[in-house]
């Protein structure tokens, strides 16, 4: 029964976990722009819909797409003003990095000056777990969020496979010709990658906020986890990262079962860590994209 | 006063050694790696097991901290043989968080969280260099050892390897250059290097915990090379001193709030970053534009 | 060119640091969080600190004014070495407030070889006693408050079977090896101890566990953020029993954390309705943060007080101002009249003050249960 609820645990987090990664990895995948601000879209829209809904009583729908609104316009932001500054000269990767590390540290500390430095949390009763079976207990929250983890992993495979917007953003990186050839201009496919890659974060942001609480400091985590992820689920592959992320949410709570939970954590870079040497195309990375 | 800027002296000092044994693998060998803070931290660990069981020396202590270091890097090497680029940056990722919970959890070595207290004043050969002046001295003596060193290997058949592995690695390994040995043994040169900062700390505090080696420390090591500038002698010096040196000249700025003011620094701190980026993203030390580093750099 | 000029900038920039300032006033030093995750409590702590420099001035009990200068620790032992140096030798202060374990453990050899008090009034690890002559603590360390609240829980309110959720780390050690000892003391079992890393912000699956546990009561020893989560998850993830926590749990977000209403947790009597001073106090804060004032408002003002009536006695003794003359001073004369009733040090520079159970009721200060 241990086993069955550390199970459903790492369900929920996989879910969250996998929507996070998704929009880590369409963002990288498509202009090869290691976003490690994407944390920051994730405390962002998680901080608004905080406001929006905990503070000011405003509906869910409202605030949702409040939050939906400002991940995407991070998003976009970051795209104009800081990596196409950056890329105009021939940067390194690892200025790009730095760069983005120096933005969620800003976002941090903003944040935390407006918002408050301690934990915030918006209070439903959908987190509130009910026993459905003897020692079984499910919050209502854990189906809603792997229910809509589903719907935007369809949407957005649908997106990337049968719209012009979406085959070209997948072309980008390897073949700008073929953007060209749609009549789009690669720049815009670049921007369009950044909102919806950053726009997929609301969901996870919102039910952590519901569930394990926000703080300004979370977008690190979550900036490690999508980074873990997309790497477990092969770089360039939407599927693979959100098979990463759920991958990554079970083994961190599995490892409940039999080890002492300060290891949990760990597991997940073991998990990282193996995959890079053993198998380090990922699940559904090509064998070339890891040289 | 004079203290205070002795005191920060060592510290810029300090982590000049560790900017410049990253850059060793970042800049010349393209190695881009999240973990040196570990190797820091192994230095440390050792050289204060060292003195305290063992009441070695700072010599010594070092010296163990130096092997240590560049045996474990090994498991760093590891995946830089297998896979190069953002798989690497991950693979150097997970060593950092795996590394940093062995750090945390074999309490009876690092002591977790609750650290190493009372870690002896350092001697060398017998002689107390615990004063401020003297132990300033000695860093800076260890980063001008560890400066030749390195501008003697980049400019030995050894660094023109590393280079071409950098700009090249197909071409160099059809060149008949063992791609995987040179990798190894200049992953093992940094974290070795970089051990010694982590003795020289370690001696510095008299107390070491987990907190100083988190990966946090690892990405403002990058920021140093960054923003000093990759691939030379002396950027990541000045970007060790321009990194420490921010936030303690923020402290002097008048009108601030005292209660915001931990974030306003940091706030400073990260906008700055992300400007140098966009308008000098060479560093203040590299050559202003591509161009010029073709030119110096036949 | 420009290497030169940033060489030239550098230059420049250590000799503005250099420049020293006047010494016109009278001055104490803070190294408190300021930055960070756990800067939630550096705001607080500093706060209550500067209510009572204002009042120390406001009734000129000293003859020059009385500055607190801030230094940001990030809760980090580099942090606080940096900003424990920087309030030694720039702004030579004699007496220096401190928080966190691990923090404040960095900093005692610091203030220990300079002579320089450093006075805690936040961690509450039991290592603290034992930081030397110029370490002081005005809160009690955190094996006063398991002995108050094991008792009654096992004895008084019949929860006999107890969990622990511990943070790894000092305070969560201590507190393991106190209710190692207290639990079977009172008559109870130890169920259980789920030790977790500092990071970890997931806790469905140690809910999990803590139900199979069975326990009547779980006891959560971690503190900022986490401590929250702790309890707001366990909550969620179908935990009914008690939770019970040591001061951590008297933080205002926590307060108003629906999830830890029922809480019991124990902390420093500090009772502002008590006397004149309390009220003053709980006032003021109250006016200058909108939120009720909790005891470490009442530690953070009573260390400062402590400076207040120390540096006052040697003024009137014609002694200057000195970390050891601060000392000396408290030796000869260790109790105190502040915020919460009279506190007397010990010997080892901790303090014994009376150790009250509250309960977390959704207003700011909680209930008092005993």
């Amino acid at each position: 029964m241990v086993f069955l609820q550390l199970f459903l645990n790492g369900l929920q987090l996989g879910a969250i976990y996998a929507l996070t990664a998704v929009g880590f990895s369409l963002i990288f995948g498509s202009t090869k722009i290691f976003h490690v601000a994407h944390g920051s879209a994730f405390a962002i829209s998680g901080y608004i819909y905080w406001w929006l809904a905990s503070q000011l009583d405003v509906a869910w729908p409202v605030a949702t797409l409040a939050a939906v609104l400002a991940a995407a316009a991070f998003g976009l932001l970051m795209e104009r003003f800081i990596y196409r500054p950056i890329q105009r000269h021939e940067a390194s990767f690892f200025t790009v990095f730095i760069a983005a590390f120096g933005v969620s540290l800003v976002i941090q500390n903003l944040i935390g000056s407006v918002a408050g430095r301690g934990m915030e949390t918006v209070t439903t009763p959908l987190s509130r777990s009910v026993e459905i079976m003897d020692g079984l207990f499910v919050a209502p929250i854990s189906a809603i969020s792997i229910g809509v983890a589903i719907l935007v992993f369809t949407a957005l495979s649908y997106f990337l496979g049968r719209t012009h917007v979406g085959i070209a953003m997948r072309a980008l990186s390897e073949n700008p010709d073929l953007v060209r050839v749609f009549g789009l201009d690669p720049g815009r496919v670049a921007q369009w990658a950044f909102v919806i890659g950053s726009a997929v974060v609301v969901p996870g942001a919102i039910f952590t906020a519901m569930t394990a609480g926000l703080n300004p400091a979370i977008g690190t985590h979550v900036m490690l986890v999508s980074l873990a992820a997309t790497i477990v689920g092969g770089i360039g592959s939407v599927r693979g990262a959100a098979c990463g992320g759920m991958l990554l949410g079970l083994a961190e709570n599995l490892a409940y079962w039999k080890l002492d939970p300060q290891w949990s954590e760990a597991v997940t870079f073991v998990v990282l860590f193996a995959f890079i040497i053993f198998r380090p195309s990922g699940f559904f990375g090509t064998p070339t994209a890891a040289r | 006063m004079a203290t205070y800027i002795i005191n920060l002296a060592i510290l810029i000092g300090i982590n000049a050694i560790l900017a410049v044994t990253l850059n060793f693998i970042l800049g010349y060998a393209g190695i881009f790696s999240l973990a040196h803070a570990i190797f820091f931290g192994i230095g440390a660990y050792t050289a204060a097991v060292a003195a305290m069981k063992f009441g070695a020396d700072f010599a010594a202590a070092t010296a163990a901290g130096m092997l240590v270091s560049g045996v474990i890097s090994l498991a760093l090497a590891l995946p830089a043989l297998r896979v190069r680029g953002e798989y690497f940056v991950a693979a150097s990722l997970g060593l950092q968080m795996l590394a940093l919970t062995v750090f945390s959890e074999w309490k009876s070595v690092t002591g977790g969280i609750g650290g190493l207290i009372g870690i002896p004043p350092p001697r060398l050969f017998g002689f107390d260099v615990s004063d401020p002046v003297l132990f300033l001295a000695l860093t800076l003596a260890c980063l001008g050892v560890i400066l030749i060193a390195i501008r003697a290997l980049v400019r030995s058949s050894f660094g023109r390897s590393l280079k071409a592995i950098r700009d090249d690695e197909t071409a160099a390994s059809a060149l008949g250059k063992n791609v995987a040995l040179l990798k190894t043994l200049a992953v093992m040169v940094s974290s070795s290097f970089a051990a010694v900062a982590g003795s020289l700390f370690a001696f510095f505090l008299s107390f070491i915990n987990v907190e100083s080696f988190v990966l946090e420390v690892s990405v403002q090591v990058i920021a140093m090379v960054i923003i000093g500038g990759t691939g030379t002698l002396l950027g990541p010096v000045i970007g060790a001193a321009i990194v420490l040196l921010l936030p303690a000249l923020l402290t002097y700025l008048p009108y601030l709030p005292p209660t915001e003011i931990g974030s306003i620094q940091q706030m400073i701190y990260g906008l700055a970053m992300v400007l140098l980026m966009i308008f000098r993203p060479s560093g203040l030390w590299g050559y202003g534009s591509s161009q010029d580093r073709k030119r110096a750099a036949p | 060119m420009l290497k030169s000029r940033i060489a030239a900038a550098i230059a420049g920039a250590l000799l503005w640091v250099g420049g020293a300032m006047a010494q016109e006033t009278i001055r104490i030093g803070a190294n408190l969080p300021m930055s960070g995750p756990n800067a939630e409590l550096g705001e607080i702590f500093s706060r209550a600190a500067s209510i009572a420099v204002n009042h120390i001035n406001a009734d000129k009990m000293l003859s020059k004014k009385l500055e607190l200068v801030i230094e940001d620790s990030q809760a980090t032992p580099q942090g606080g070495v940096v900003a424990m140096n920087k309030l030694v030798s720039v702004a030579k202060v004699p007496y220096v407030l401190s928080a966190y374990t691990a923090v404040s453990k960095a900093i005692a050899p610091i203030g220990d070889r300079a002579k320089v008090v450093s006075i805690n009034g936040g961690a509450v690890g039991p290592d603290l006693a034992e930081l030397g002559d110029y370490f002081w603590n005005v809160i009690p360390l955190v094996n006063f408050e398991a002995e108050v609240l094991i008792p009654f829980v096992v004895k008084e309110k019949g929860l006999k079977n107890i969990v622990l959720i511990f943070v790894d780390d000092p305070l969560g050690e201590a507190v393991q090896k106190v209710l190692r000892a207290e639990v079977p003391k009172a008559g109870g079992t130890p169920a259980g101890e789920l030790q977790v890393q500092r990071s970890t912000q997931q806790f469905a699956s140690i809910a999990a566990k803590v139900r199979e546990l069975k326990p009547d009561a779980v006891y959560i020893a971690s503190f900022g953020t986490q401590e929250n989560q702790i309890i707001k998850q366990l909550r969620d993830n179908g935990i009914t029993q008690q939770l019970m926590s040591y001061s951590a749990m008297s933080t205002p977000s926590i307060a108003t954390l629906p999830e830890a209403k029922g809480g019991w947790y124990t902390v420093q009597s500090a009772d502002f309705t008590a006397s004149a001073l309390g009220q003053r106090v709980a006032k003021e804060y109250k006016e200058l943060s909108g939120k009720d004032a909790n005891a470490y408002v009442a530690n953070y003002y009573n260390a400062v007080m402590v400076f207040g009536i120390l540096a006052q006695q040697l003024e009137k003794a014609g002694k200057p101002i000195t970390g050891a003359n601060l000392l000396e001073q408290r030796r000869a004369s260790p109790t105190f009249e502040l915020v919460g009733g009279k506190m007397t040090f010990q010997a080892n520079g901790t303090v014994a003050a009376p150790v009250q159970i509250r309960e977390v009721d959704g207003t700011g200060a909680g209930k008092l249960v005993k």
